[in-house]
């Protein structure tokens, strides 16, 4: 069972409504109490921090090819955000360009994700993250 | 006869007559010989022995014309020589003279008249020094020289020019001559400034030359030199400077070699890397197109195919994922055609013809009637030029940019397009490699969403999206492709805009004449 003290809370940071839409299908099958928000944007992510103190998510799921702040760009200014020091940060891409994964490990991300074709697949790796058994 | 030394003291004028002509007879180094007013020898000493060989027996009586090489003899040299002798007091000569043995020696030779009271000339003193050694050597030091300045002279490769210490040019070799143009008779006197081109001289680079080569001992500079003409070359160019004993700079050589087929070489291979640079980067991001932007609707086509499956009895949810569905598959089709267009672009070579803009204009506008109508938009323009192209591909670059300014407006679009006659001196951040003088500048003029200005590169390379997929659609290879359609015609695109008050496009196409324009095209 998760702890109930705190509900977990997970940010996916990606332009497409399409893949928001799915990733949220799956944590909701996966644990109706994870509470999942997903903005368009870096820039989006940044001042959702900003502007609402009390919100601290446990996941940060980044898109890497985004317009406006790049993926990759969006990692670096998360990442110098104190209250994020215990946040897992994962880059989530249709494709793993060599250079952007060895830049994102750089960068402090905690792992670079392809966008899988099954939501099976999505749901086994994030329940891995989230340490949930699946049933 | 032995001489008492100490009698010297002594006034005895017979000593003294004696101890005279014991020096002459004694002196080696010098051949002395009194003669006759004829030319007869009388007298003889050791240094004349020494010189040509004969002892004293042997000679006296002779005449002194037996000294004298067939030449001299047939030019009547000895005679002239004591003829001037005796109308003047001497006669100085240098010359060959012949030995007893037949061989000769470069003798230095001084006749002298001597006189009686009566001032009549009664003889002649002949004082001869072989100087073959010394004339030897300055022989051979002059051969030497001769042979220097011939060198340098005759070298055809490089220019090599003597400098002044101001700078004013004091020699000129044939290759000079070669590689310059000029002839020595009309350069010589000049300043060597008279090679350097206009920029140059105004930038007093020349005079720097020198400097530099005056602090540092030598300069070296490559760079684009005048002929005689006004025609360029490619130099690569040596000054060294020359001192005297003392150390001051008396000069300055400069060498010169024409490297001009070498660098038009060198710089054609630097156009065809750097197209094959383009060209390689264009291929990474075709590669990056066909692994990511192809990749993603088919990926989504795959993902909702299995929600579907799952939720097969979900009415409502299955009738929302065949949408979703459908939309992928146009996107991947949409990506597929524009894809192909811009590839076709790099390589098909097109037709040029005279395209008339305001027809092309008209044809868009046709094309884009029923959004024109459904968004209320407003589209007018100045008259449009005609100009040298392929009118497929002006038209694909009107049909994009006009489809642009529709596309990203969130009110009523009202689009301009107006055109004007450029001097190249004119035009707004050129890129480099223009080689035309004048061109038509048509502007493309919005309301819309517009872009930030850090963008205005960015968003001509492929794939770049500056807006988010669900906000405006779109393959991100449309200004791509006006790009490569600008730089076909030999001219160029820019952008201008701030975020939310619009954008400007500006397209550059040269004006030529329509021979020329063929020939002009890139390879």
């Amino acid at each position: 069972m998760i702890d109930m003290k705190r509900m977990k809370n997970c940010l996916l940071i990606d332009d497409d409504i399409d893949d928001q839409e799915i990733f949220e299908i799956c944590v909701q099958e996966l644990n109706p109490d994870i509470k999942f928000l997903a903005v368009k944007n870096g820039i989006e992510a940044v001042s959702l921090l900003k502007s609402n103190d009390s919100y601290t998510p446990d996941y940060i799921f980044i898109d890497v090819n985004m317009p406006k702040l790049n993926g990759l760009d969006c990692l670096k200014i998360l990442r110098a955000n104190e209250r994020l020091h215990a946040c897992k940060i994962y880059m989530y891409s249709t494709t793993s360009a060599h250079s952007s994964l060895e830049e994102s490990k750089k960068l402090g991300a905690d792992d670079f994700i392809i966008k899988p074709t099954k939501t099976a697949e999505l749901k086994e790796i994030l329940s891995k993250i989230f340490k949930i058994d699946l049933i | 006869m032995a001489i008492d030394l100490e009698k010297l003291n002594d006034n005895s004028m017979t000593d003294k007559n004696i101890l005279y002509q014991k020096m002459i007879e004694e002196i080696q180094d010098y051949a002395i010989i009194l003669m006759d007013k004829e030319g007869y020898i009388q007298n003889w000493n050791k240094g004349a022995q020494k010189i040509k060989l004969y002892t004293e027996e042997e000679i006296l009586g002779k005449h002194f014309s037996i000294f004298y090489l067939p030449n001299d003899l047939q030019d009547n040299l000895p005679f002239k020589l004591l003829t001037q002798a005796h109308d003047t007091g001497r006669a100085v000569q240098e010359g060959w003279r012949k030995r007893k043995d037949g061989s000769t020696f470069w003798g230095s030779i001084t006749i002298t008249a001597l006189h009686d009271d009566d001032n009549q000339v009664i003889g002649f003193c002949k004082v001869t020094r072989d100087l073959t050694d010394k004339k030897y050597a300055e022989d051979n030091l002059r051969m030497s020289e001769e042979r220097y300045h011939q060198m340098i002279a005759e070298v055809q490769d490089y220019a090599i020019i003597l400098l002044s210490a101001e700078g004013v040019i004091e020699n000129w070799n044939a290759g000079a001559e070669s590689i310059k143009g000029y002839t020595a008779s009309e350069v010589v006197g000049k300043k060597f400034e008279l090679f350097y081109t206009e920029q140059d001289r105004k930038s007093n680079l020349p005079y720097k030359l020198l400097a530099e080569a005056k602090e540092k001992g030598k300069a070296v500079q490559e760079g684009w030199r005048l002929r005689k003409g006004g025609m360029k070359f490619w130099g690569t160019i040596v000054i060294t400077a020359l001192h005297n004993k003392e150390g001051d700079v008396i000069g300055f050589s400069k060498v010169t070699r024409d490297l001009t087929a070498q660098k038009v070489v060198e710089e054609k291979l630097a156009a065809y890397t750097a197209e094959l640079e383009i060209q390689n980067s264009e291929l990474e991001q075709f590669a990056y197109v066909a692994s990511h932007d192809l990749q993603e609707p088919l990926r989504k086509i795959q993902t909702f195919t299995e929600l579907i499956q799952s939720n097969f009895h979900d009415k409502e949810f299955v009738k929302k994922y065949f949408n979703k569905l459908d939309a992928s598959a146009k996107r991947m089709s949409d990506l597929v055609k524009s894809l192909l267009n811009y590839s076709r672009l790099s390589k098909e070579k097109e037709v040029y013809t005279t395209v008339n803009l305001n027809d092309i204009l008209k044809d868009v506008k046709e094309d884009f009637e029923l959004l024109i109508e459904e968004k209320q938009a407003d589209i007018s323009n100045d008259p449009l030029p005609l100009v040298s192209g392929n009118s497929i591909q002006i038209g694909q670059l009107f049909s994009n940019l006009i489809s642009n300014s529709l596309k990203f407006c969130c009110k009523k679009p009202v689009i301009k397009i107006s055109s004007k006659i450029v001097n190249k001196e004119q035009l707004l951040d050129p890129p480099q490699n223009l080689i035309h003088d004048r061109y038509h500048h048509i502007t493309f003029e919005d309301n819309g969403i517009g872009f930030e200005e850090q963008y205005n590169k960015v968003i001509f390379s492929l794939f770049q999206r500056l807006h988010g997929k669900q906000d405006y659609s779109g393959t991100g290879i449309g200004l791509a492709l006006c790009k490569k359609i600008a730089e076909n015609h030999l001219g160029y695109i820019n952008a201008q805009s701030e975020e939310g008050k619009g954008a400007i496009f500006n397209v550059f196409i040269p004006i030529l004449d329509n021979n020329s324009y063929r020939n002009s095209q890139r390879l």
